[in-house]
């Protein structure tokens, strides 16, 4: 009976459901993370009568025909790249991105992430770098005896300089949109990568041609609402247990056959 | 004589068709803008014993046949997701996809964007608009989707300003129930039964339209089923232990 390998299929997505579900609360505090969701589709059909065929020699016209669906299949878990919200942290170098855009991040290996994680630091030489030690874009580096270091919503670095009454302007920290963010790839540590699905990186200055603002002293907070996944988890929970009733009850009725010796 | 067996296990062979139903309901209860089937039976009648010496008619035996599965079209219900390319069909109307087959139908508002800009759906094919495909340009900001299906954006360079990347077109059926299901949440129409633009449905921008499987039907029709199916069985034992008590007592006659 194929009712079984139906209900399985079902089974085997909410159980991809729970996954997904259970790595966003896992990172219901982490900065600039953005929550996922499993999508579905159902998986193709057996059409047992076709539909809209001739059932008579005067024309009549089968008004439904016999569908059995085979279940269901996962079509990709799309990250939604909606805004979280913004903590203040006061700390001169946590960057928060409002609105469209990504810092763009020198990777060890020669190739650019993207972030939307904007708690930097500096490093031994004074540069500007991610909590991993890598060079945000473009690099910047704050000369020693500076203090204050003050970033303005354009990404404006200025320093105050000792000995002089006018604040330096050090850099521009730039923000990187793609036409796809959805298609962008996780590689963890908060940085997304780079595919064809999202289409090439497209670098500009925060408010302009719609590039978001940066937010000095705060951080982004992971988008994912708790209320929202746990309800969920009980949703996806539930369909499994559905499912597995189904596989019962399948069970249930070959074993009827089997106890049948006339 | 055998007319009770093969009855029965015209029911059991229904029931069987009607657990597989059941089953790709349940495991759909989670696929956005999936519609429920259901199983449709009809009595199959054949003609009984024939014999011109009965005095009275003979009586014809039923057989149970399923005739179909209907698709349940009711609305189901709607989730906010807040997701800006998020869209759910309020009324009868589907969002018309581009795929390699030809035109398509679907009620799954889950789109994305692709490399090119273009709205597409979570298989990558494009949802198309009044004059094609929808596609947006790079500095695009802050996509509205009105009642009517108008895709408007704000243009980077000067915000204040909505431009307009086309119209989703939502269409609807004359008989829906004639769609066909082709899986990845799609539906086709036959030929003969053109899509015309649906006047009554509205777009909901920020929501998601879930699937309209009802579970507490779906799990009674499933006790339903198998419990009718194990009543069939008894049905069958018992006819089958009456043949073999006649057999018995047939070769128990004495053969003096």
């Amino acid at each position: 009976m194929l009712a079984l390998y139906t209900a399985a299929s079902g089974m085997a997505a909410q159980e991809l459901a729970v996954q997904v579900i259970s790595n966003n609360i896992a990172n219901l505090s982490t900065t600039g993370y953005k929550r996922q969701r499993a999508e579905f589709q159902d998986l193709l059909y057996d059409h047992v009568r076709q539909v809209g065929t001739q059932s008579s020699n005067q024309g009549n016209i089968l008004p439904v025909g016999i569908e059995l669906g085979l279940g269901v299949k996962t079509v990709g878990t799309p990250r939604l790249m909606t805004q979280g919200n913004l903590s203040s942290t006061s700390n001169s170098l946590d960057l928060a991105v409002q609105g469209d855009g990504f810092f763009k991040i020198l990777m060890p290996d020669g190739s650019f992430g993207y972030t939307r994680d904007g708690s930097f630091n500096l490093d031994a030489t004074g540069r500007v770098v991610t909590a991993n030690g890598n060079v945000v874009q473009p690099g910047i580096t704050i000369p020693p005896t500076a203090t204050s270091i003050t970033i303005n919503q354009q990404g404006h670095v200025s320093v105050t300089i000792p000995g002089s009454t006018t604040p330096t302007v050090l850099g521009q920290i730039n923000l990187t949109r793609f036409i796809n963010e959805a298609g962008l790839q996780a590689i963890g540590d908060n940085l997304l990568v780079e595919t064809p699905a999202s289409g090439p990186p497209q670098d500009g200055i925060p408010m302009e041609n719609g590039y978001g603002n940066i937010q000095q002293g705060n951080l982004e907070q992971s988008n994912v609402d708790a209320v929202v996944e746990m309800t969920n988890l009980i949703t996806a929970q539930r369909s499994y247990e559905m499912n597995s009733k189904v596989i019962t009850a399948t069970d249930q009725m070959l074993q009827t056959n089997n106890n049948m010796h006339t | 004589m055998e007319n009770a067996l093969l009855v029965g296990l015209s029911r059991q062979m229904a029931l069987q068709r009607e657990m597989e139903v059941v089953a790709n309901n349940i495991a759909n209860i989670d696929t956005n803008g999936f519609k429920a089937d259901f199983s449709l039976f009809q009595e199959y009648l054949m003609p009984g014993a024939r014999d011109g010496s009965f005095r009275v008619a003979d009586s014809p035996v039923s057989f149970v046949r399923d005739r179909g599965t209907l698709i349940d079209l009711n609305q189901g219900p709607l989730q906010r997701t807040g997701n800006p390319l998020d869209v759910a069909i309020n009324g009868d109307g589907f969002l018309v996809i581009n795929t390699p087959q030809g035109e398509r139908y679907t009620r799954n508002g889950s789109l994305e964007i692709n490399a090119q800009g273009e709205l597409v759906t979570s298989e990558g094919y494009q949802v198309l608009g009044d004059g094609g495909p929808i596609a947006f340009q790079a500095q695009d900001t802050g996509i509205t989707i009105n009642p009517e299906g108008t895709v408007s954006v704000k243009d980077g360079a000067n915000a204040t300003i909505a431009i307009i990347r086309g119209q989703l077109r939502v269409v609807s059926f004359a008989q829906p129930q004639r769609l066909q299901k082709e899986g990845d949440s799609t539906f086709s129409a036959p030929a003969d039964m053109p899509a015309a633009p649906s006047t009554t449905s509205r777009v909901v921008q920020g929501a998601l339209e879930k699937s309209n499987v009802r579970p507490i039907i779906e799990m009674s029709h499933m006790i339903e089923v198998s419990r009718s199916y194990a009543t069939i069985a008894n049905l069958l034992q018992s006819q089958g232990d009456l043949h073999k008590s006649a057999l018995q007592q047939l070769s128990d006659v004495p053969t003096s």
